[in-house]
């Protein structure tokens, strides 16, 4: 397979690091080097010629090809069964309600929030219970940081760079979490974003850094969502007013609660759009009084519709310990989710 | 162990517009302001409409705001612009 990258001939793996990191070609730590045969075996496993293109950046005009994305991906330590994964978070990013330039150049130093659903999870040994939100598995550590690496060197998403981030997130490093769909009756989240479920998925959305709550002294569905819904209201007050999608990482020991009440996603997500509203008076209570202005009694609701809740299953067994994962800033950039190697609602070639 | 690695970056520069030839002078040009709409706009582009116009004798300032300030510029703004001797942006939080 023939390759148009530049390469580089290094004495050993420590000149390797000292290159990459020397260049700003890393996000600090260390890097698997990107050989012509690991890229070779990704772009295989992918069944993508080097130059084919997942589409172009549309402020900068980047193109983006799987050659690229394919580097990256072995240098955050990829193997060649977690490129398509890589592949398809990218190729959501790049869907135009993302808005990717805005997301990752902004001072509000957002990032990319990434959800695997379907087969492709266990396929990949990808887990979505204990520590679920951290470091719990190979898999979804080194897709989380692919993502990274591919906007820090295609598209100079750098610090002081492209990536204008006040202070960012720990979550820049690698946000990626499995939904933990064997231990729960809900619908995962790609089903409830149109896709079938037994097809692999990712979803990507623009987030801010998980906000933990706790509540293990309460059966009752509507006080344990309330603590939800208090911790989105009070992302409202602190961080931003404007609805827009959120996360919720709801553990087993509270889904469990909900489930034993006959509670859906559905249900959740339609008292969460409830719930989860302030006024805008609020923000005098928080030192925001400058921009009250005449509409103090304006109501803002956290959701513009239930369907923009992302609910979903994933942490440990015991602990009842949730997180909301806000949206960057309100509904500029809009979650996306698309299959993982299928076609969903393609015309067939033959019609 | 010697090894060829591979260049991660995108290697080709993207395809950025020209840069417009820089005026003699701003003395009865017309200059446009594209704000992102941030509060911290207001006083900035507020202060320097006053300025071009009392020291640099700018004959018109042109004031427009983005829709979505973490966006390009919408379409009509960037069709204005061919009437505008001068542009100022990128300024503001």
């Amino acid at each position: 397979m023939q390759l148009a990258s530049k390469t580089y001939d290094v004495t050993d793996i420590h000149a390797v690091q000292e290159l990459y990191h020397s260049n700003g070609w890393t996000d600090g730590l260390p890097i698997v080097p990107p050989t012509h045969d690991a890229v070779q075996a990704c772009l295989e496993w992918a069944m993508m010629a080097p130059d084919q293109l997942l589409g172009i950046e549309p402020v900068r005009g980047v193109a983006i090809t799987a050659e690229k994305l394919a580097i990256n991906a072995v240098m955050a330590g990829c193997l060649p069964m977690h490129f398509p994964a890589v592949v398809t978070a990218f190729s959501a990013m790049l869907q135009p309600e993302f808005l990717l330039h805005g997301a990752t150049a902004s001072t509000g130093g957002c990032a990319v929030f990434v959800v695997l659903n379907g087969p492709v999870r266990r396929e990949l040994g990808a887990a979505g219970t204990f520590n679920a939100l951290g470091n719990s598995d190979r898999a979804t550590a080194v897709i989380g940081r692919a993502i990274r690496l591919a906007l820090i060197n295609i598209l100079e998403v750098r610090p002081g760079g492209i990536d204008r981030s006040t202070i960012g997130h720990p979550g820049k490093y690698s946000y990626c979490v499995a939904e933990d769909e064997e231990d729960t009756g809900w619908l995962p989240l790609h089903a409830r974003r149109g896709l079938p479920p037994e097809v692999s998925a990712v979803t990507v959305m623009a987030a801010g850094a998980p906000r933990q709550i706790m509540n293990e002294w309460t059966t009752q569905p509507e006080e344990i969502l309330e603590t939800f819904a208090a911790e989105m209201r009070a992302n409202m007050r602190h961080y931003s007013i404007w609805a827009g999608n959120y996360a919720l990482i709801i553990p087993r020991q509270l889904r469990e609660h909900l489930q034993a009440a006959g509670w859906s996603k559905t249900d959740v997500a339609a008292f969460i759009h409830r719930r989860a509203r302030i006024r805008r008076g609020e923000w005098a209570e928080v030192g925001k009084a400058a921009v009250v202005r005449d509409r103090g009694d304006t109501e803002y609701a956290a959701l513009e519709s239930p369907d923009q809740l992302l609910v979903v299953a994933a942490g440990g067994p015991a602990g009842g310990f949730g997180a909301v994962i806000p949206p960057w800033l309100g509904h500029k950039s809009r979650a996306v989710t698309l299959p993982i190697g299928a076609c969903v609602d393609c015309e067939p070639p033959w019609r | 162990m010697a090894l060829q690695v591979l260049d991660p970056t995108n290697e080709t520069a993207p395809p950025l517009g020209q840069t417009a030839p820089r005026l003699a002078s701003l003395a009865g040009k017309t200059v446009g302001f594209i704000s992102n709409g941030k509060e911290g706009t207001k006083g900035f582009f507020a202060h320097l409409d006053r300025m071009l116009r009392e020291e640099f004798g700018v004959a018109d300032v042109v004031m427009r705001v983005k829709s979505n300030y973490s966006a390009p510029a919408d379409r009509d703004i960037m069709d204005e612009i061919a009437r505008w001797h001068a542009v100022v942006t990128g300024i503001g939080d």
